[in-house]
Protein backbone atom coordinates (compact mmCIF):
# COMPACT_ATOMS: atom_id res chain seq x y z
CA UNK A 1 0.00 0.00 0.00
CA UNK A 2 2.75 2.15 0.45
CA UNK A 3 3.55 2.16 -3.18
CA UNK A 4 0.40 3.48 -4.11
CA UNK A 5 0.82 6.78 -1.71
CA UNK A 6 4.55 7.32 -3.38
CA UNK A 7 2.73 7.09 -7.03
CA UNK A 8 -0.06 9.21 -6.05
CA UNK A 9 1.93 11.88 -4.49
CA UNK A 10 4.37 11.70 -7.87
CA UNK A 11 1.19 11.86 -9.91
CA UNK A 12 -0.44 14.94 -7.89
CA UNK A 13 2.96 16.50 -8.06
CA UNK A 14 3.43 16.18 -11.80
CA UNK A 15 -0.39 17.24 -12.16
CA UNK A 16 0.22 20.46 -10.14
CA UNK A 17 3.07 21.39 -12.23
CA UNK A 18 1.18 21.09 -15.23
CA UNK A 19 -1.58 23.04 -13.57
CA UNK A 20 0.78 26.55 -13.57
CA UNK A 21 0.86 29.21 -15.72
CA UNK A 22 3.82 28.56 -17.97
CA UNK A 23 2.56 24.90 -19.02
CA UNK A 24 1.64 26.98 -22.80
CA UNK A 25 4.85 27.40 -22.90
CA UNK A 26 7.07 24.67 -21.32
CA UNK A 27 7.28 20.45 -22.07
CA UNK A 28 7.47 19.79 -18.28
CA UNK A 29 3.82 19.17 -17.45
CA UNK A 30 1.34 18.30 -19.64
CA UNK A 31 -0.57 20.23 -22.18
CA UNK A 32 -3.87 18.75 -20.74
CA UNK A 33 -5.08 19.47 -24.19
CA UNK A 34 -7.44 16.53 -24.93
CA UNK A 35 -11.50 16.63 -24.42
CA UNK A 36 -12.94 15.76 -21.33
CA UNK A 37 -13.56 11.49 -21.60
CA UNK A 38 -11.75 11.23 -24.28
CA UNK A 39 -8.27 10.16 -22.57
CA UNK A 40 -9.42 6.94 -21.50
CA UNK A 41 -10.11 5.68 -17.97
CA UNK A 42 -7.63 3.22 -16.05
CA UNK A 43 -9.53 -0.26 -16.83
CA UNK A 44 -9.02 -3.68 -14.87
CA UNK A 45 -5.77 -4.32 -15.83
CA UNK A 46 -4.73 -0.21 -15.88
CA UNK A 47 -4.98 0.42 -19.63
CA UNK A 48 -7.10 3.28 -21.14
CA UNK A 49 -10.15 2.27 -21.14
CA UNK A 50 -13.56 1.58 -19.70
CA UNK A 51 -13.65 -0.72 -16.43
CA UNK A 52 -13.18 -4.10 -18.03
CA UNK A 53 -12.39 -3.18 -21.73
CA UNK A 54 -9.43 -1.59 -23.37
CA UNK A 55 -9.95 1.09 -25.74
CA UNK A 56 -7.70 3.11 -28.51
CA UNK A 57 -7.54 5.64 -26.41
CA UNK A 58 -4.09 6.60 -25.23
CA UNK A 59 -4.29 7.30 -21.42
CA UNK A 60 -3.79 11.15 -19.97
CA UNK A 61 -4.60 14.44 -21.36
CA UNK A 62 -1.57 15.01 -23.03
CA UNK A 63 -2.44 16.28 -26.65
CA UNK A 64 0.19 15.11 -30.13
CA UNK A 65 2.38 17.42 -28.66
CA UNK A 66 2.66 16.72 -25.25
CA UNK A 67 2.22 13.58 -22.27
CA UNK A 68 -0.03 12.65 -19.54
CA UNK A 69 0.43 10.49 -16.68
CA UNK A 70 -1.81 9.13 -13.93
CA UNK A 71 -2.40 6.83 -11.19
CA UNK A 72 -5.43 5.04 -10.79
CA UNK A 73 -6.79 2.91 -7.17
CA UNK A 74 -9.95 0.80 -7.82
CA UNK A 75 -12.10 -1.35 -5.28
CA UNK A 76 -14.46 -4.38 -6.45
CA UNK A 77 -16.33 -6.15 -4.30
CA UNK A 78 -17.92 -9.06 -5.38
CA UNK A 79 -20.47 -12.21 -4.22
CA UNK A 80 -17.28 -14.00 -2.44
CA UNK A 81 -14.18 -12.09 -3.72
CA UNK A 82 -12.60 -8.69 -3.32
CA UNK A 83 -10.48 -7.31 -5.69
CA UNK A 84 -8.59 -4.36 -6.10
CA UNK A 85 -6.08 -2.58 -8.30
CA UNK A 86 -3.51 0.25 -8.29
CA UNK A 87 -1.51 1.71 -10.67
CA UNK A 88 0.07 4.37 -12.44
CA UNK A 89 0.16 4.69 -16.74
CA UNK A 90 1.88 7.91 -19.14
CA UNK A 91 0.43 8.63 -22.41
CA UNK A 92 3.16 9.90 -24.85
CA UNK A 93 2.68 12.24 -27.69
CA UNK A 94 -1.17 10.56 -28.09
CA UNK A 95 0.53 7.81 -29.37
CA UNK A 96 1.95 5.59 -27.36
CA UNK A 97 0.81 4.13 -23.16
CA UNK A 98 2.77 2.62 -20.77
CA UNK A 99 0.62 1.36 -18.05
CA UNK A 100 2.24 -0.56 -14.74
CA UNK A 101 -0.74 -1.63 -12.18
CA UNK A 102 -0.92 -4.39 -9.52
CA UNK A 103 -3.96 -6.46 -8.89
CA UNK A 104 -4.60 -7.81 -5.24
CA UNK A 105 -7.61 -11.09 -5.43
CA UNK A 106 -8.99 -12.05 -2.03
CA UNK A 107 -11.49 -14.54 -1.51
CA UNK A 108 -14.12 -13.59 1.00
CA UNK A 109 -16.64 -16.02 0.91
CA UNK A 110 -17.28 -19.71 -0.04
CA UNK A 111 -14.97 -23.01 1.36
CA UNK A 112 -11.78 -20.63 0.51
CA UNK A 113 -12.37 -17.60 2.68
CA UNK A 114 -8.71 -16.20 3.22
CA UNK A 115 -7.49 -17.14 -0.15
CA UNK A 116 -5.64 -14.55 -2.17
CA UNK A 117 -3.66 -13.67 -5.49
CA UNK A 118 -1.55 -11.12 -6.91
CA UNK A 119 -0.37 -9.98 -9.91
CA UNK A 120 1.86 -7.48 -11.69
CA UNK A 121 0.10 -6.28 -14.82
CA UNK A 122 2.71 -4.01 -17.65
CA UNK A 123 0.70 -2.32 -20.29
CA UNK A 124 1.69 -0.86 -23.77
CA UNK A 125 -0.37 0.56 -26.34
CA UNK A 126 0.28 1.86 -29.84
CA UNK A 127 -2.40 4.11 -31.85
CA UNK A 128 -1.90 3.09 -35.27
CA UNK A 129 -4.39 4.72 -37.25
CA UNK A 130 -7.81 6.83 -37.31
CA UNK A 131 -8.68 9.64 -35.10
CA UNK A 132 -12.07 9.00 -32.40
CA UNK A 133 -12.53 12.59 -32.16
CA UNK A 134 -11.59 14.40 -35.38
CA UNK A 135 -12.46 11.77 -37.80
CA UNK A 136 -16.67 12.23 -38.13
CA UNK A 137 -16.52 12.52 -41.28
CA UNK A 138 -15.17 8.88 -41.84
CA UNK A 139 -16.13 5.50 -40.87
CA UNK A 140 -12.25 4.51 -39.89
CA UNK A 141 -12.44 4.18 -36.37
CA UNK A 142 -9.15 4.99 -34.16
CA UNK A 143 -7.28 1.64 -33.81
CA UNK A 144 -4.64 0.52 -31.14
CA UNK A 145 -2.49 -2.43 -30.65
CA UNK A 146 -1.85 -3.67 -27.16
CA UNK A 147 -0.34 -5.80 -24.70
CA UNK A 148 -0.37 -6.44 -21.17
CA UNK A 149 2.84 -9.01 -19.80
CA UNK A 150 1.05 -10.27 -16.76
CA UNK A 151 3.01 -11.97 -14.31
CA UNK A 152 1.09 -14.26 -11.24
CA UNK A 153 3.00 -13.96 -7.81
CA UNK A 154 1.38 -16.77 -6.87
CA UNK A 155 -1.35 -18.04 -4.33
CA UNK A 156 -0.76 -16.97 -0.75
CA UNK A 157 -3.00 -18.64 2.14
CA UNK A 158 -3.95 -21.71 1.03
CA UNK A 159 -3.18 -23.51 4.35
CA UNK A 160 -5.94 -21.61 5.93
CA UNK A 161 -8.59 -22.76 3.87
CA UNK A 162 -6.71 -26.57 3.62
CA UNK A 163 -4.80 -26.54 1.07
CA UNK A 164 -1.45 -26.52 2.36
CA UNK A 165 1.01 -26.69 -0.40
CA UNK A 166 -1.17 -24.78 -3.16
CA UNK A 167 1.18 -22.02 -3.85
CA UNK A 168 0.88 -21.72 -7.62
CA UNK A 169 -1.90 -21.52 -10.18
CA UNK A 170 -0.10 -24.65 -12.08
CA UNK A 171 -1.29 -27.05 -9.56
CA UNK A 172 -5.00 -25.91 -10.23
CA UNK A 173 -3.61 -26.63 -14.19
CA UNK A 174 -2.33 -23.53 -15.36
CA UNK A 175 -0.22 -23.97 -18.51
CA UNK A 176 2.21 -20.92 -16.59
CA UNK A 177 2.80 -18.22 -14.36
CA UNK A 178 3.00 -15.00 -16.56
CA UNK A 179 1.81 -14.61 -20.22
CA UNK A 180 1.11 -11.26 -22.66
CA UNK A 181 -2.31 -10.98 -24.08
CA UNK A 182 -2.18 -9.06 -27.38
CA UNK A 183 -5.32 -6.83 -28.25
CA UNK A 184 -6.73 -4.94 -31.49
CA UNK A 185 -8.99 -2.52 -30.20
CA UNK A 186 -11.26 -0.19 -32.28
CA UNK A 187 -12.89 3.21 -30.91
CA UNK A 188 -15.11 5.57 -32.55
CA UNK A 189 -17.01 8.54 -30.96
CA UNK A 190 -20.54 8.85 -33.25
CA UNK A 191 -20.73 12.38 -32.10
CA UNK A 192 -23.81 13.37 -33.91
CA UNK A 193 -25.70 10.45 -32.45
CA UNK A 194 -23.54 11.20 -28.63
CA UNK A 195 -22.73 7.13 -28.58
CA UNK A 196 -18.74 5.71 -28.16
CA UNK A 197 -18.73 2.51 -29.94
CA UNK A 198 -15.37 0.14 -28.86
CA UNK A 199 -14.72 -3.21 -29.89
CA UNK A 200 -11.27 -4.96 -29.55
CA UNK A 201 -9.86 -8.85 -30.10
CA UNK A 202 -7.79 -9.84 -27.57
CA UNK A 203 -5.22 -13.01 -28.14
CA UNK A 204 -5.20 -14.63 -24.32
CA UNK A 205 -4.17 -17.45 -22.45
CA UNK A 206 -5.21 -15.80 -19.20
CA UNK A 207 -7.34 -17.64 -16.39
CA UNK A 208 -9.86 -15.30 -15.02
CA UNK A 209 -7.44 -11.58 -16.27
CA UNK A 210 -4.07 -14.25 -15.27
CA UNK A 211 -5.12 -14.27 -11.47
CA UNK A 212 -5.47 -18.13 -12.05
CA UNK A 213 -2.72 -18.53 -14.17
CA UNK A 214 -2.07 -18.76 -18.06
CA UNK A 215 -3.19 -21.55 -20.34
CA UNK A 216 -5.05 -24.50 -18.74
CA UNK A 217 -5.52 -28.74 -19.14
CA UNK A 218 -8.58 -27.94 -21.17
CA UNK A 219 -6.89 -25.35 -23.43
CA UNK A 220 -3.07 -24.53 -23.60
CA UNK A 221 -2.46 -21.92 -25.78
CA UNK A 222 -4.18 -18.84 -26.66
CA UNK A 223 -8.08 -18.17 -27.45
CA UNK A 224 -9.55 -14.95 -30.05
CA UNK A 225 -11.75 -13.22 -27.89
CA UNK A 226 -14.44 -10.77 -28.33
CA UNK A 227 -14.68 -7.43 -26.48
CA UNK A 228 -16.99 -4.53 -27.14
CA UNK A 229 -17.92 -1.16 -25.18
CA UNK A 230 -21.22 0.91 -26.07
CA UNK A 231 -21.57 4.05 -24.36
CA UNK A 232 -23.75 7.06 -24.35
CA UNK A 233 -22.73 10.30 -24.08
CA UNK A 234 -24.81 12.01 -21.40
CA UNK A 235 -23.15 15.29 -20.38
CA UNK A 236 -19.87 16.79 -22.33
CA UNK A 237 -18.06 15.18 -18.90
CA UNK A 238 -20.40 12.30 -18.46
CA UNK A 239 -21.50 8.96 -20.19
CA UNK A 240 -23.37 6.07 -19.14
CA UNK A 241 -22.75 2.50 -20.94
CA UNK A 242 -22.12 -1.21 -20.64
CA UNK A 243 -18.93 -3.64 -21.56
CA UNK A 244 -18.99 -7.30 -22.38
CA UNK A 245 -15.54 -8.89 -22.71
CA UNK A 246 -15.34 -12.80 -23.63
CA UNK A 247 -13.28 -14.83 -21.24
CA UNK A 248 -11.36 -18.47 -22.42
CA UNK A 249 -11.95 -21.80 -20.75
CA UNK A 250 -8.41 -23.74 -20.27
CA UNK A 251 -8.93 -24.76 -16.70
CA UNK A 252 -11.41 -27.59 -15.75
CA UNK A 253 -11.52 -26.41 -12.01
CA UNK A 254 -12.60 -23.47 -13.98
CA UNK A 255 -15.87 -22.92 -15.72
CA UNK A 256 -14.69 -19.32 -16.83
CA UNK A 257 -17.31 -17.69 -18.81
CA UNK A 258 -18.13 -14.52 -19.99
CA UNK A 259 -17.83 -10.86 -17.85
CA UNK A 260 -19.82 -7.90 -18.67
CA UNK A 261 -20.28 -4.16 -16.38
CA UNK A 262 -22.93 -1.20 -16.39
CA UNK A 263 -21.01 1.84 -16.00
CA UNK A 264 -20.95 5.65 -15.22
CA UNK A 265 -17.64 7.08 -16.11
CA UNK A 266 -16.97 10.99 -15.42
CA UNK A 267 -14.53 13.50 -15.91
CA UNK A 268 -15.18 16.31 -14.04
CA UNK A 269 -11.91 17.94 -14.66
CA UNK A 270 -8.86 16.84 -16.60
CA UNK A 271 -7.03 15.68 -13.51
CA UNK A 272 -9.59 13.82 -11.69
CA UNK A 273 -11.92 10.89 -13.27
CA UNK A 274 -14.62 8.23 -11.68
CA UNK A 275 -15.96 5.18 -12.95
CA UNK A 276 -18.98 3.39 -10.84
CA UNK A 277 -19.99 0.53 -12.36
CA UNK A 278 -21.53 -3.30 -11.27
CA UNK A 279 -19.53 -5.69 -12.57
CA UNK A 280 -20.51 -9.16 -13.40
CA UNK A 281 -17.79 -11.86 -14.17
CA UNK A 282 -19.66 -14.76 -14.15
CA UNK A 283 -18.80 -18.22 -12.41
CA UNK A 284 -15.26 -18.33 -10.46
CA UNK A 285 -13.60 -21.79 -9.44
CA UNK A 286 -17.19 -23.40 -9.38
CA UNK A 287 -16.36 -26.69 -9.15
CA UNK A 288 -14.13 -26.31 -6.38
CA UNK A 289 -16.14 -23.36 -4.47
CA UNK A 290 -19.49 -25.47 -5.03
CA UNK A 291 -20.24 -21.71 -5.78
CA UNK A 292 -22.21 -21.39 -9.12
CA UNK A 293 -23.84 -18.24 -9.09
CA UNK A 294 -22.59 -15.27 -11.16
CA UNK A 295 -19.49 -13.00 -8.81
CA UNK A 296 -20.95 -9.77 -9.27
CA UNK A 297 -20.95 -6.75 -7.43
CA UNK A 298 -20.14 -2.88 -7.31
CA UNK A 299 -16.88 -1.68 -9.03
CA UNK A 300 -15.51 2.13 -8.07
CA UNK A 301 -12.16 3.35 -9.53
CA UNK A 302 -10.77 6.61 -8.90
CA UNK A 303 -8.24 8.30 -11.29
CA UNK A 304 -5.95 11.39 -10.76
CA UNK A 305 -3.50 12.59 -13.12
CA UNK A 306 -3.25 15.11 -16.16
CA UNK B 1 -47.03 -18.09 -59.18
CA UNK B 2 -43.27 -17.49 -59.10
CA UNK B 3 -43.66 -14.04 -60.93
CA UNK B 4 -46.47 -12.96 -58.82
CA UNK B 5 -43.85 -13.14 -55.99
CA UNK B 6 -41.31 -11.24 -57.92
CA UNK B 7 -44.14 -8.35 -58.32
CA UNK B 8 -44.37 -8.15 -54.79
CA UNK B 9 -41.35 -8.05 -53.67
CA UNK B 10 -40.93 -5.33 -56.07
CA UNK B 11 -43.67 -3.50 -55.46
CA UNK B 12 -42.58 -4.04 -51.76
CA UNK B 13 -39.25 -2.52 -52.48
CA UNK B 14 -40.39 0.54 -54.21
CA UNK B 15 -42.48 1.37 -51.78
CA UNK B 16 -40.03 1.27 -48.98
CA UNK B 17 -37.97 3.40 -51.03
CA UNK B 18 -40.94 5.52 -51.43
CA UNK B 19 -41.05 5.87 -47.44
CA UNK B 20 -37.49 6.33 -46.58
CA UNK B 21 -37.50 9.16 -49.70
CA UNK B 22 -40.54 10.61 -47.58
CA UNK B 23 -39.09 10.10 -44.60
CA UNK B 24 -35.40 11.70 -45.34
CA UNK B 25 -37.43 14.74 -46.89
CA UNK B 26 -39.09 15.24 -43.77
CA UNK B 27 -36.71 14.65 -41.43
CA UNK B 28 -38.11 17.60 -38.98
CA UNK B 29 -36.32 20.82 -38.47
CA UNK B 30 -32.73 21.54 -39.92
CA UNK B 31 -29.64 21.29 -37.85
CA UNK B 32 -29.85 25.01 -37.81
CA UNK B 33 -33.50 25.11 -36.33
CA UNK B 34 -32.44 23.16 -33.82
CA UNK B 35 -29.80 25.23 -32.46
CA UNK B 36 -32.30 27.53 -32.39
CA UNK B 37 -32.13 29.64 -35.51
CA UNK B 38 -29.97 33.28 -35.91
CA UNK B 39 -30.99 34.63 -32.35
CA UNK B 40 -29.86 31.40 -30.51
CA UNK B 41 -26.19 31.22 -33.48
CA UNK B 42 -25.77 35.18 -33.13
CA UNK B 43 -25.70 34.72 -28.98
CA UNK B 44 -23.52 31.57 -28.89
CA UNK B 45 -21.09 33.54 -31.55
CA UNK B 46 -20.91 36.31 -29.41
CA UNK B 47 -20.37 34.32 -26.01
CA UNK B 48 -17.56 32.23 -27.66
CA UNK B 49 -15.95 34.86 -29.07
CA UNK B 50 -16.22 36.36 -25.12
CA UNK B 51 -14.94 32.87 -24.22
CA UNK B 52 -11.81 32.21 -26.51
CA UNK B 53 -10.86 35.91 -26.08
CA UNK B 54 -10.18 35.37 -21.96
CA UNK B 55 -8.58 31.59 -22.67
CA UNK B 56 -4.77 31.90 -22.12
CA UNK B 57 -4.49 28.69 -23.86
CA UNK B 58 -5.86 30.41 -27.57
CA UNK B 59 -6.77 33.89 -26.78
CA UNK B 60 -3.25 35.27 -28.17
CA UNK B 61 -4.07 33.26 -32.00
CA UNK B 62 -6.41 36.39 -32.23
CA UNK B 63 -4.15 39.24 -31.21
CA UNK B 64 -4.05 40.48 -34.77
CA UNK B 65 -8.07 39.13 -35.94
CA UNK B 66 -10.56 41.67 -36.20
CA UNK B 67 -13.11 40.03 -33.85
CA UNK B 68 -16.21 41.45 -35.60
CA UNK B 69 -15.05 40.00 -38.66
CA UNK B 70 -14.29 37.25 -37.06
CA UNK B 71 -17.73 36.51 -35.57
CA UNK B 72 -19.53 37.31 -38.63
CA UNK B 73 -17.65 35.02 -40.69
CA UNK B 74 -18.05 31.92 -37.75
CA UNK B 75 -21.88 32.61 -38.07
CA UNK B 76 -22.16 32.00 -41.60
CA UNK B 77 -20.16 29.22 -41.30
CA UNK B 78 -21.75 26.98 -39.14
CA UNK B 79 -25.16 28.58 -40.26
CA UNK B 80 -24.38 27.61 -43.72
CA UNK B 81 -23.39 23.76 -41.96
CA UNK B 82 -26.15 23.59 -40.52
CA UNK B 83 -28.40 23.86 -43.71
CA UNK B 84 -29.30 27.48 -42.41
CA UNK B 85 -29.57 30.19 -44.83
CA UNK B 86 -26.26 31.12 -45.16
CA UNK B 87 -23.42 31.63 -47.29
CA UNK B 88 -19.77 31.03 -45.80
CA UNK B 89 -17.91 33.68 -47.54
CA UNK B 90 -14.77 33.66 -45.53
CA UNK B 91 -11.50 31.96 -46.85
CA UNK B 92 -10.99 28.45 -46.87
CA UNK B 93 -9.82 26.99 -43.25
CA UNK B 94 -6.67 25.69 -44.13
CA UNK B 95 -5.74 29.30 -45.75
CA UNK B 96 -6.72 30.76 -42.94
CA UNK B 97 -5.08 28.78 -40.14
CA UNK B 98 -2.24 28.29 -42.82
CA UNK B 99 0.15 30.81 -40.74
CA UNK B 100 -0.85 30.74 -36.94
CA UNK B 101 0.86 27.14 -36.11
CA UNK B 102 -2.09 25.64 -34.14
CA UNK B 103 -1.92 22.22 -32.69
CA UNK B 104 -4.01 19.82 -31.12
CA UNK B 105 -4.20 21.21 -27.78
CA UNK B 106 -5.58 24.87 -29.22
CA UNK B 107 -8.28 22.95 -31.26
CA UNK B 108 -9.63 20.81 -28.42
CA UNK B 109 -9.39 24.15 -26.36
CA UNK B 110 -11.72 25.95 -29.06
CA UNK B 111 -13.95 22.98 -29.19
CA UNK B 112 -14.23 22.94 -25.44
CA UNK B 113 -15.18 26.75 -25.71
CA UNK B 114 -17.46 26.28 -28.16
CA UNK B 115 -19.62 23.49 -25.95
CA UNK B 116 -19.30 25.96 -22.57
CA UNK B 117 -20.78 28.82 -25.50
CA UNK B 118 -23.53 26.38 -26.44
CA UNK B 119 -23.90 25.82 -22.72
CA UNK B 120 -24.45 29.09 -21.60
CA UNK B 121 -26.90 29.92 -24.68
CA UNK B 122 -28.78 26.57 -23.57
CA UNK B 123 -28.37 25.01 -26.91
CA UNK B 124 -29.33 21.36 -25.60
CA UNK B 125 -25.93 18.54 -25.33
CA UNK B 126 -27.27 16.47 -28.45
CA UNK B 127 -27.53 19.58 -30.52
CA UNK B 128 -24.63 20.88 -29.57
CA UNK B 129 -22.71 17.41 -30.36
CA UNK B 130 -24.57 17.38 -34.08
CA UNK B 131 -22.44 20.59 -34.63
CA UNK B 132 -19.45 19.37 -33.60
CA UNK B 133 -19.66 16.48 -35.64
CA UNK B 134 -19.60 18.97 -38.59
CA UNK B 135 -17.20 20.87 -37.26
CA UNK B 136 -14.62 18.26 -35.92
CA UNK B 137 -13.22 17.04 -39.20
CA UNK B 138 -11.90 20.79 -39.89
CA UNK B 139 -8.90 19.47 -37.60
CA UNK B 140 -6.96 18.37 -40.83
CA UNK B 141 -6.89 21.79 -42.34
CA UNK B 142 -6.68 23.80 -39.20
CA UNK B 143 -3.95 22.18 -37.39
CA UNK B 144 -0.16 21.69 -38.22
CA UNK B 145 0.56 17.88 -38.95
CA UNK B 146 2.77 16.41 -36.66
CA UNK B 147 4.77 17.76 -33.47
CA UNK B 148 3.88 21.33 -32.78
CA UNK B 149 6.17 22.15 -29.47
CA UNK B 150 4.27 25.04 -27.19
CA UNK B 151 5.76 28.17 -27.84
CA UNK B 152 6.79 28.02 -31.04
CA UNK B 153 2.84 29.53 -32.12
CA UNK B 154 2.85 33.39 -31.96
CA UNK B 155 3.81 34.48 -28.07
CA UNK B 156 1.53 35.03 -25.52
CA UNK B 157 3.02 38.79 -25.10
CA UNK B 158 0.79 40.04 -28.68
CA UNK B 159 -2.55 39.63 -25.93
CA UNK B 160 -3.33 43.04 -25.34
Amino acid sequence: MKMIFVVTAAVAALGWMSCQPARANNLVGGDEGKLPLTAGFSDLEGSGGGGLVPMAFITGYGSSSSWGANAHFTNIQLRDLHLYTYGVAAGLFDRIELSYTRQQLDVTGTALDGLGVKQDVFGLKLKLLGDAVYGQDSWLPQIAIGAQYKHNDGIKNAEAVGLPGLINPKQLGAQAEHAADIYLAATKIFLAQSLVANVVIRETKANQFGLLGFGGDRHRGYSTRPEATLAYLLTRKLALGGEFRAGPHNLTVDDQTNAWTLFAAWAPTTNISLVAAYLNIGSVLAPVTTVTRHQSGPYLSVQAGF
Amino acid sequence: MGMRVVDWVMQGCQAAVLMLTMAVAHAGPSLYERIGGEAKLKATVDEFTNIILADDRINFTFADSDMNKFKKLLFEQICALTQGPCTYTGRDMHEAHAKLNLNNAQFNALAEDLYIAFDRVHVPYRVQNKVMALLAPMQRDVVKPGFVAPGTQKPPSNVK
